[in-house]
């Protein structure tokens, strides 16, 4: 008694030393107003942080060639960006398209469109292969950017892509933004005779190109469901619903599974006939028919049809 | 059925003789039983015959009153009627390469109100939803900061929240009508965009709690999707309104949504608003992520392109009639419509019924808050006569919803991104509802 007292004390002296330690490191004069979460640890940080600014900042140790970006393009990518970047489908295309930005159609590439490297870097590292996202090594990661660069033309095929030279790729395109500046339009705003009706001129939309079938007249707003028994409803919900919904005078409950499970143990064609001819026995008694004698036979059997399929 | 009531005292003689054979105990539930079902049976047999189709109106009795509903729990989560099957997200399927990387547009012509119900949020997906454990899921404070954090769930939501409704848009959202109309339907012209209540921790609250260095400018938001998607956001919006949001519309957040946790930057363009947010990067510097520079920037007619464009500015349009909700009868008619702005509340919003030659104010409908999307609506009595309806909202900075010349005059048709032009709905003389444009 006195030796689990003594060690209860002591547990709880260790127990206040540890809390006392614990207490001077996260609450400590440099910890946070509400002193949650922890300190995130330098090796975690560098698991998450994987961006890569237009400076460099971010980039990892390594290098990476166009040939060796060649093979790894053609095994992980062009299969949806094509073999020469020109995209296939509806996936993007990354090369090609200078010259086109102020065209009807401009080709948005990374070599016509894209302002810093780094962004391609950073991308691939995080993002591709779709299917696959962060599975690259950092030097399969900077061979493939080599290689989409040389693609582009601003690379030469020799070209070996390393965190150092880095910095003097420069994009085709990088002096093609400019900062936010709106608002770029002041429309007044005038009540009355705003313009002259006779000028004005209605386009309309092409049409089938969206899809519309949702709205034609007569289509279904009804929820579609797994093909039911509508017969057996209807007769169960006339003259079987008010017991089997809620279990008086003993019955089964549609629904309930556990107990349709031992109802249909004796089989369909037992249960039915229980339903025709009426059944009393200490679980319950069941009018002949639901004490509906208009129902034929067949009905009655939907009706169960209906109830077992329910409680399924 | 006419069987029975012609044979009700041979049945009830029937159940009798029957019951005679029962044990004494079971005897009386029997009897009352029987009774009462031979009694509701002959009932709705007197109601005598009934025109196909017309069963449920009155004189007659609808089907669903003569038997008992499905009791409570029957469906734990609740959904709705199924004769709301048409009450859903669609897509436009040539508009994306594949659906992991692509958007669906909510109903607006069917919502009521200003809160989207959260399974009909629009959804934008750059890589899919991730299926994201809360418990095994964690928010990284790093950079800039005095102290890199780690924080649970747990300990994110012990941080004081706040609760706010406000839209989501797309800067995509009616995209694809810079050049001409081609959207055959208000879903698919502005349904990306949704208005939710967000609750979530000020992303001060929690930038302060790690300590923000001297000379920062710019926070990174991450998420934990299989793009790993990026923005830059400025400090200044970082610690004016954002929220790290983890609730919405009073539960978690939905996973479309970015459970557990997002962030949200209202008023601003629904990328910046990075779902399944797992890492926060404190820089002094914008990140140049290809969501901010190959995307989500404005190409204009000479080829140079406006970026860090992140304000939704004030927009609205008419969301009935519409292609999708016709106008079915002559006399009075209640148009009604949304108006929303980035830059705070809306002021005003006037509506046009002949191609914006003449406008009259509009009357806003309940709430007006900022950066939320706001009804606005007016009575017009129509006899027929063809339309060209259109709204113009004006919001608390006095920057007026521009004609989409306007628009085309400064920008060219290559922006993608930012068409908050008036829009221009066709009313034709048998009420049917068009999508056009005007020249």
């Amino acid at each position: 008694m006195y030796n689990s007292v003594k060690n209860y004390f002591k547990i709880l002296v260790l127990t206040l030393v540890a809390q006392g330690l614990f207490i001077s490191t996260a609450y400590s004069e440099e910890a946070g107003h509400y002193g949650l979460g922890r300190i995130a640890t330098q090796e975690e940080i560098a698991g998450w942080d994987i961006d890569v600014r237009p400076d460099g900042l971010g980039l990892p140790a390594g290098s990476g060639s166009v040939a060796d970006g060649e093979g790894l393009y053609e095994g992980q990518c062009a299969s949806c960006h094509g073999l020469f970047g020109e995209g296939e489908g509806r996936w993007p295309i990354l090369a090609g398209g200078f010259d086109t930005l102020s065209e009807g159609r401009p080709e948005k590439t990374v070599g016509s469109y894209w302002p810093h490297a780094s962004t391609l870097y950073d991308y691939i590292r995080r993002a591709m292969p779709f299917t696959a996202p962060q599975s690259l090594t950092a030097d399969e990661t900077y061979a493939i950017t080599a290689y989409v660069l040389y693609l582009n033309e601003i690379v030469d095929e020799e070209f070996v892509l390393t965190k150092d030279n880095f910095s003097t790729i420069v994009m085709p395109n990088a002096d093609g933004f400019f900062e936010d500046d709106r608002p770029d339009v002041r429309n007044p705003t005038c009540m009355k005779d705003c313009k002259d009706p006779s000028l004005i001129k209605v386009t309309s939309t092409i049409a089938g190109v969206t899809p519309t079938e949702h709205m034609e007249e007569g289509s279904s707003n009804v929820a579609e469901e797994a093909p039911i028994n509508e017969h057996g409803k209807g007769v169960y919900n006339q003259s079987c619903a008010v017991c089997h919904n809620n279990g008086m005078a003993g019955a089964p409950i549609t629904g309930d599974k556990e107990i349709w499970a031992d109802r249909i143990t004796p089989g369909m064609e037992a249960v039915i006939k229980r339903a025709i001819n009426g059944y009393v026995g200490e679980d319950g008694a069941m009018p002949a028919k639901g004490g509906n004698m208009s129902l034929s036979d067949e009905d009655v059997a939907a009706a169960v049809h209906y109830m077992i399929e329910q409680s399924q | 059925m006419k069987k029975l009531s012609e044979n009700t005292t041979d049945l009830l003689q029937e159940i009798k003789t029957e019951a005679a054979e029962l044990p004494q105990n079971k005897r009386r539930d029997f009897m009352l039983n029987g009774l009462k079902l031979t009694a509701g049976t002959a009932l709705a047999t007197a109601v005598g015959k009934v025109v196909a189709g017309q069963e449920n109106l009155p004189p007659n009795v609808p089907t669903w009153q003569k038997s008992l509903g499905r009791g409570v729990v029957s469906v734990p989560y609740g959904q709705p009627s199924k004769h709301e099957a048409n009450l859903i997200r669609r897509t436009v399927e040539w508009l994306t390469a594949d659906k992991i990387a692509s958007i669906s547009m909510s109903p607006l012509h069917k919502m009521k109100g200003i809160i989207t119900p959260s399974g009909l949020h629009f959804e934008r997906y750059h890589g899919g939803v991730p299926e994201v454990n809360p418990d095994d899921h964690r928010i990284m404070i790093n950079g800039m900061v005095d102290r890199p954090l780690l924080l649970t769930m747990d300990e994110l939501m012990s941080f004081p929240s706040e609760s706010h409704i406000h839209f989501l848009e797309c800067p995509a959202n009616g995209g694809m009508e810079w050049r001409g109309a081609q959207m055959e339907a208000l879903q698919f012209t502005h349904g990306m965009l949704s208005g939710s209540e967000w609750t979530g921790v000020k992303l001060s609250t929690i930038l302060q709690e790690a300590g923000i260095k001297p000379g920062a400018k710019w926070v990174l938001a991450e998420g934990a999707d299989a793009a790993g998607m990026t923005r830059s956001i400025p400090l200044d919006k970082a610690l004016d309104d954002t929220l790290v949001v983890f609730a919405q519309n009073g539960e978690m957040l939905r996973p479309e949504q970015g459970y557990p946790v997002r962030l949200f930057t209202p008023g601003w363009e629904g990328n910046t608003s990075v779902k399944w947010l797992r890492r926060l990067e404190v820089g002094d510097m914008p990140w140049a992520q290809r969501e901010e520079t190959s995307k989500y920037t404005d190409l204009l007619a000479d080829g140079k392109a406006r970026k860090h464009s992140f304000v939704q500015e004030v927009n609205s349009v008419i969301t009935s009639p519409c292609p999708e909700n016709p106008i079915k009868r002559r006399g009075l008619l209640q148009l009604e419509g949304l108006a929303w702005s980035g830059h705070g509340k809306v002021k005003r919003v006037d509506v046009s019924l002949d191609g914006g030659v003449s406008w009259q104010t509009a009357r806003l409908k309940g709430l007006v808050l900022s950066k939320s999307l706001t009804r606005f609506g007016m009575e017009i009595n129509w006899q027929g006569e063809p339309l060209l309806l259109q709204s113009r909202a004006v919001d608390e900075t006095g920057y007026v919803q521009p004609t989409l010349s306007q628009l085309r005059e400064v920008r060219g048709t290559n922006s993608i991104y930012h068409k908050n032009s008036i829009h221009t709905w066709q009313v034709q003389t048998d009420g049917a509802v068009n999508n056009v444009q005007l020249g």
